[in-house]
């Protein structure tokens, strides 16, 4: 009991179903949540001093941010990712941030859930435990990879990915809840084994599915999972989204014992008290994290295939989608509803996102260390003193 | 930043002369492609030399070879198969151009002269059967390539996605990057399993590409409209600063 749902949001029993509702008593008592979400993207060239600073650095800001009062620390799980992401070992990097916070919730998110990079029983275990050290703290976020560069170095078929995914978010919870588990699937079978140990959650730890592609959120919303969007949409087609994502999970059939209702968004986030400051680097960030998404290859472009709809990926500030024939010296705009700028500017940009129904907006900090590490960390005070606060307690 | 490091004269043989910019389409009705995608090896360092300042390198980067079986055309018939390298030109996808080969002189001389695919005359041969196909390029009776596409699947029309290439030519304001929008309208489609029975680097320019890891291959019935070249590159710069509009 000591550390169950500790940190997290209210519970509401309904037929046997837990659905977990936004607006508890945790999370710094915002309504609306705030956390930070960490690619782990290195500039060349890959010294070992590079890397351990860039890990370095981003503890040093997962400590501040549990410090201020930021809700959830994000951490994606990336293979081969050259520049753009050194983060394949999430679980590693989020166990170090467990231990040296105490409030944040860790997000494992998210593992990718087919069973060339991951066994879901693997998964399951590295989960409960990050739970377990953590006390009680997990968030579990699914997807699936949307580039060649990591289903082709896996040798993953694309075409599967899909199902596989479906058959792991059925089958984790009830590794978790059940005493002992056995499955006789199409992507993997196994007899009847204990999984150990248990996490710490009761029932399970919240569930959610990284939304990159238009109709991921209604994936999401019919297994009852929160939407972990990964791409911002813009104003209008997220507030479209949004309300289809929460009229469809009403009646939800879900792959586990908690219904995850919530939906978060990510953006890019550089608070500085002098706007013209601000917009330099934080647009010189989002330029180069571009730039560097750019250069994978992603699934559709590499294999032609019915299971990726979309030539995108994990790309927050660029949408819509790219456009194939197009004048490529014509620089990306800003797009609408990217939160850089003085406290003022974000703060309105925040209270539109807030009136489109969105529960949390992961930000992500940096981008191959261009922005000194103490810009990054006043940016995180400014932010928690002058914006924060203004999202608490209003409903 | 990760970028092309060569001059792209270092990279590809045929750079033919575009003296003005055509405002013609061409349109082909009916027209067989397959395209064959391998992963290259050598890394990062590796694909940084493939390509000019002004592009980035995908990662990994694709080698495709691409075939186009055209029944009818303004200059008869023709099979062309193009040599491409995938990359980005700023953030957006594309495809650049390092050796065509074309079994028709005069499409050829076309081609060149208006959109700066700078081809060399030899056979151009692509089979389809029911569940397989395949594609020969034959230069002075030595082989170019030799694939041989297995099991095919049946995949949606929109499934298929193709890019813009980038062709090199010397034009009035010098030597340029040559943006070829190709609208590609597919009316069939399907993938295969590609084989590569045989490969020649020589026979279609200066670089010697090593396909090392099959990725796919796929095969359409399509009508392809060429618009007049639009938008060019200076190839020793970013595409940010580099990029040119033409044509009117």
């Amino acid at each position: 009991m000591l550390f169950s749902h500790r940190f997290s949001t209210s519970l509401l029993h309904i037929a046997g179903t837990v659905f977990l509702q936004a607006g508890g008593d945790s999370y710094g008592s915002c309504n609306l949540k705030f956390g930070i979400f960490f690619e782990l993207s290195v500039p060349r060239p890959f010294t070992p001093t590079n890397e351990a600073l860039v890990y370095t650095n981003a503890l040093e800001q997962i400590r501040l941010a549990d410090e201020l009062g930021f809700a959830t620390v994000w951490a994606v799980e990336h293979h081969f990712l050259e520049e753009y992401s050194h983060c394949s070992a999430p679980e590693l990097f989020l166990t170090a941030a467990a231990m040296q916070t105490s409030n944040i919730r860790v997000g494992h998110g998210a593992v990718v859930c087919v069973p060339e990079m991951n066994h879901p029983v693997r998964i399951a275990e590295r989960a409960a435990v990050l739970d377990i050290l953590s006390g009680g703290r997990l968030e579990l976020g699914t997807a699936r990879s949307s580039t060649w560069t990591e289903l082709g170095g896996f040798e993953v078929d694309p075409d599967r990915t899909k199902k596989t995914w479906d058959e792991f978010v059925r089958t984790i919870p009830r590794m978790w809840m059940q005493e002992t588990f056995s499955h006789d699937g199409v992507c993997f079978s196994m007899p009847e084994r204990a999984i150990l140990p248990k996490p710490l959650q009761n029932p399970h730890p919240p569930m959610w599915v990284t939304v990159t592609s238009p109709g991921t959120e209604l994936d999401a919303a019919e297994r009852g999972l929160g939407c972990l969007g990964v791409a911002s949409a813009g104003f209008d087609e997220q507030e479209r989204r949004t309300r289809e994502y929460h009229r469809r999970i009403k009646n939800c059939e879900p792959v586990g014992a908690v219904v995850n209702d919530r939906v978060a968004t990510l953006n890019h986030l550089f608070c500085h008290e002098d706007a013209d400051i601000a917009a330099r680097y934080g647009g010189q960030m989002i330029g180069m994290f571009g730039l560097a998404n750019s250069h994978l290859l992603f699934t559709r472009e590499a294999y032609p295939t019915t299971a990726y709809g979309l030539l995108a990926n994990l790309t927050p500030s660029r949408a819509p989608a790219r456009k194939t024939i197009e004048n490529p010296g014509e620089a990306s705009k800003l797009p609408e509803g990217v939160t850089i700028g003085d406290p003022a500017r974000i703060t309105s940009i925040i209270h539109q996102w807030e009136a489109i129904g969105i529960d949390e907006i992961n930000f992500l900090l940096n981008a191959f260390e261009h922005i000194p590490q103490a810009m990054v960390l006043d940016s995180l005070r400014l932010f928690a003193h002058e914006v924060m606060p203004q999202f608490r307690e209003k409903r | 930043m990760f970028t092309g490091v060569t001059p792209v004269s270092e990279l590809v043989a045929d750079i033919p002369r575009v003296e003005q910019w055509s405002k013609e389409s061409a349109v082909f009705e009916g027209v067989e492609i397959l395209q064959v995608s391998y992963e290259l090896a050598g890394g990062s360092a590796a694909f940084e030399r493939l390509l000019p300042p002004a592009l980035h390198p995908t990662i990994p980067m694709l080698v495709q070879w691409v075939g186009w079986q055209v029944h009818d055309s303004a200059w008869g018939a023709f099979n062309l198969a193009q040599q491409r390298l995938t990359c980005r030109s700023g953030a957006r996808p594309r495809v650049f151009l390092v050796g065509a080969i074309i079994d028709n002189a005069i499409a050829g001389q076309a081609l060149a002269s208006r959109w700066g695919l700078g081809c060399r005359t030899g056979e151009v041969k692509l089979t389809r059967h029911y569940d397989r196909a395949g594609m020969t390029v034959m230069v002075d009776d030595d082989v170019a390539l030799n694939v041989e596409l297995q099991d095919a699947t049946v995949l949606k029309p929109d499934d298929l996605q193709f890019f813009s290439g980038f062709n090199t030519a010397t034009t009035p304001t010098g030597l340029r990057l040559l943006q070829m929008d190709a609208h590609i309208d597919v009316q069939r489609a399907e993938r295969y399993l590609p084989r590569l029975d045989d490969y020649e680097p020589a026979a279609w320019g200066p670089l010697s590409l090593q396909p090392h890891y099959a990725v796919t291959a796929c095969g359409a019935a399509a009508r392809i409209e060429v618009p007049p070249v639009r938008i060019i590159c200076k190839p020793d710069q970013p595409a940010f600063t580099g990029t040119e509009k033409v044509g009117g």
